[in-house]
């Protein structure tokens, strides 16, 4: 047994104590209903990647292995998972009596499915590059076979991004985005969706909870599904949220506003739930393109740079200044680089911009007013710029638009802005495949990226030591805060609301509807 | 009549055809594409080129056209790309929603946009007239997301007479429709009903000074048959044209008040596939939108005629 499979399996065990009793529902029954600010398009969990449908999908799928709530691998329907002495081999054991929601007994044919529809489809399919394939040597164990060793890989395998969510072994073939009607092995089965109206689920009483856990955790755990039905309505203006909130429609919401949270918080019937670390807000610069790639230049602009005034506008207040790519509640964070944050010191950034040589030319900041604390940032930082001399000018278009100019680094931009959510919660490989080859964030000249900045990037995923791995990823951290190959603002806080009857929502990266439950 | 009406619907096919290519050529001149939208907010270059693949994208732009029309000579519009589903399935789900609302819309800006104008003309230059049109131009300038908001405040969060948002089908519950729809179809009618209020009083005005009105008076008619057989009946021509306009405006006014209330109308279906770069979706879904209002203009050439027997004969 090696280190990882006993990780694994002893992380439920200190999860547990003697005396400890699993969560039983205080209180069954009723229909929730929760505001949810974005659209959705599909349930197809293993081919979309947006959050939307996450949050509504991870409630009706689950996975061999997926995040706790400190985003630590653990098993989920796998009761036991051993990793082979020359980790090439990765065999799990399924824990048994689970059934899908249509009743049929879950069976690793139903894994080996999965696994296939996913290797085809799946959004994020290249987890599984360094894998040789995957069988089903009898009807409790599945078996992954890779090319080479991994050591990342389990961290790949557990990733909430998007999942590679068990379904039932029949729907194989079911083409990228056309699963409308999921089933999966969750707490709550799908009613009915009806994109841009709302999704109904109702408890899936053939529910097999995670006994090796007390209570949920992450995306795992031990869960159960209290209330009837839970419907998640889209309600995308933020104003219609709140009053649904206040009216009690909405039993609770996610991503409220700032300016409505002091009458909110006067309501005895409310509960304000703030959700620190919700994502990293940045801009990355295009090192292709004059000024930008002059590091002096970039240098100058990082030294005039006041990050509190930043996310202050573009959060709304709901903030934390934070170093690099990481959030401090995580094991993987570091501040290395800590020097070239949040320097605000006018007077270096206009030393370093003569040194630079810089001659007035229009430094285009690349944004969009679809996601407003992207178009808030850049429009405060082209304030900040314009302040020492630099000819700072914003460029407003679309989102969509915006991605495909920043793809091709003649199109005339020197700073994108962007947010990274999910990644950095994921962690620190998830995140810094941003800064890799190819198509690095930064843009590098003929998409040829800084060797140093690559050779620890190779480390992070390669050395055996997670120790190592750590330490790869620190000084890569260090070396693109320092090269100025991104410039991270900080920290966004997403403000949920729940009413004060509600009890046992816990802010997550997905709102998590099992041992949710209404105290009257 | 029926010739004619005949030539009208043969004549809507050339439109159809210009307006899918319009259609397509702008969607896809518009840059970014729709893989950015399926990838999710932090996806890497690597999984946004997988998912172009997946759908074709890579492939010309001519090709995906000629596929685009030959498929349309099938009657297939093609499949959302972001919901998987075929387009036509997917639209004539949603433009029920829209069509119901329209009409609701329609009803309150009848009644309030035709009896305020008829109102207002009968009573010109007094005090009634004066409050009809303030309430006219109040209706004219509030902008119906504003109004929108004003209402959820008023009718749901202080007085809890209304729900905030939803939507219940008419099909499902007639009472549950009716209390989800009746804010957004005031908030989509104050504005038309606004317009149309102006354009019945002037237009009644009109008419009522002409000579027949007054020799119809003078034989000391009652002033409802006046005013309703020979005044109303005659003015109705320039109104019904604006009527048309209306239905169209309260179709395309939809995508507002659709987002703000939750209701899964073909407005904000169709704004969605545009922001999430939905070729499929938009062109389908655009195609089907117009002819609609296509065949809506045709309705209203065919009132016209049923209302004036000189375009009877002429037609």
């Amino acid at each position: 047994m090696n280190r990882a499979f006993l990780a694994l399996l002893l992380l439920p065990c200190l999860a547990s104590t003697a005396d400890a009793k699993p969560f039983a529902c205080p209180r069954a029954g009723g229909d929730f209903v929760f505001g949810q600010e974005a659209n959705f398009n599909t349930l197809d969990q293993m081919s979309s990647a947006t959050i939307s449908t996450r949050n509504i999908a991870m409630n009706i799928y689950e996975t061999l292995m997926t995040r706790d709530e400190n985003n630590n691998p653990i098993l989920e329907l796998a009761e036991q998972m051993t990793e082979a002495p020359d980790h090439l081999t990765f065999t799990f054991k399924l824990r048994q009596g689970i059934a899908f929601h249509n009743g049929k007994k879950m069976t690793s044919a139903d894994v080996v499915a999965s696994f296939d529809r996913y290797v085809k489809i799946g959004n994020q399919r290249s987890i599984l590059n360094n894998v040789a394939g995957w069988d089903a040597p009898d009807p409790a164990t599945f078996v992954i076979r890779m090319k080479v060793a991994q050591p990342t890989f389990i961290e790949s395998l557990s990733s909430f991004s998007v999942p590679i969510v068990v379904i039932p072994a029949e729907n194989r073939d079911i083409p990228a985005q056309q699963m409308t009607s999921p089933i999966g092995t969750g707490p709550f089965q799908l009613v009915e969706a009806v994109p841009g109206s709302h999704v109904k689920l109702k408890r899936y009483d053939g529910y097999q909870p995670n006994t090796a856990y007390e209570e949920k955790t992450g995306f795992g755990g031990y869960k159960q599904a209290c209330l009837n039905t839970v419907t998640f309505r889209i309600v995308t203006e933020a104003g219609a949220r709140v009053a649904g909130l206040k009216t009690g429609e909405l039993h609770a919401v996610e991503d409220l506003p700032t300016k409505s949270l002091p009458d909110l918080k006067k309501d005895p019937n409310i509960a304000i739930l703030p959700l620190r670390n919700w994502w990293i807000q940045l801009s990355s610069p295009n090192t292709s393109t004059p000024p930008t790639n002059n590091l002096m230049f970039r240098r100058a602009v990082q030294a005039v740079l006041d990050m509190d005034e930043i996310m202050d506008a573009a959060s709304d207040g709901n903030y934390s200044l934070n170093v690099g790519y990481q959030y401090p509640n995580q094991p993987s964070y570091t501040d290395a680089g800590k020097e070239t944050y949040n320097i605000k010191d006018p007077a270096l950034a206009k030393k370093l911009l003569a040194q630079s040589g810089y001659g007035g030319e229009p430094v285009i900041l690349l944004t969009n007013k679809d996601y407003p604390p992207m178009y808030n940032s850049a429009l405060v930082m082209q304030q900040q710029l314009q302040a020492v001399g630099i000819n700072a000018q914003m460029k407003v278009v679309d989102w969509p638009t915006s991605v495909q100019m920043q793809s091709q680094p003649d199109t005339g931009w020197n700073f994108f802005f962007t947010g990274w959510g999910t990644q950095p919660a994921l962690g620190a490989l998830a995140t810094m495949q941003f800064l890799a080859d190819p198509n690095a964030s930064y843009r590098p000249k003929n998409d040829k990226g800084d060797p140093e900045l690559l050779a620890a990037w190779n480390d992070m995923n390669t050395l055996p030591d997670a120790k190592d791995r750590q330490a790869a990823f620190a000084r890569m951290q260090k070396m693109a805060l320092e090269r100025v190959y991104t410039v991270p603002f900080g920290s966004f806080t997403k403000v949920q609301g729940a009413r004060a009857n509600v009890k046992g929502f816990v802010p997550f990266r997905i709102p998590r509807m099992s041992n949710v439950w209404f105290a009257n | 009549m029926l010739a004619a009406l005949l030539r009208r619907l043969f004549s809507a096919v050339p439109v159809l055809a210009i307006v899918s290519l319009i259609t397509f050529g702008l969607i896809h001149m518009i840059p970014g594409d729709p893989a950015v939208a399926i990838a999710g907010l932090s996806a890497t270059p690597e999984q946004i080129s997988n998912i172009r693949r997946d759908l074709g994208l890579d492939q010309p732009v001519l090709g995906q056209l000629w596929r685009w029309y030959a498929n349309l000579a099938h009657g297939d519009l093609g499949r959302s790309l972001m919901m998987g589903q075929p387009v036509l399935d997917v639209t004539l789900k949603r433009l029920p929603v829209t069509l119901a609302l329209a009409s609701y819309a329609l009803v309150l800006t009848l009644l309030l946009g035709l009896g305020s104008g008829i109102v207002a003309a009968l009573k010109q230059n007094t005090w009634v007239d004066q409050a009809a049109m303030v309430l006219a131009m109040v209706g004219i300038s509030l902008p119906n997301f504003y109004l929108g908001l004003l209402m959820i405040i008023l009718f749901a969060v202080e007085l809890r007479w209304l729900p905030t948002g939803g939507y219940v089908p008419l099909s499902q519950d007639p009472l549950g429709w009716l209390a989800t729809s009746t804010m957004p179809a005031i908030s989509l009618a104050l504005l038309q009903a606004g317009l149309l209020a102006r354009i019945t009083r002037s237009t009644m005005l009109e008419v009522l000074r002409q000579d027949y009105i007054r020799t119809a008076n003078a034989k000391g008619l009652p002033r409802r048959l006046v005013v309703l057989k020979h005044a109303l009946a005659n003015a109705l021509i320039p109104i019904v044209t604006v009527i048309g306009i209306v239905i169209s405006l309260l179709i395309s006014g939809s995508v507002v008040t659709e987002s703000l209330f939750s209701i899964p109308g073909i407005g904000q279906l169709l704004t969605q596939a545009v922001l999430n770069r939905d070729y499929p979706m938009v062109q389908g879904g655009l195609l089907v939108t117009t002819a609609l209002l296509v065949l809506i203009n045709i309705g209203v050439d065919t009132c016209y005629a049923l209302l004036d027997p000189r375009v009877r004969h002429d037609g």
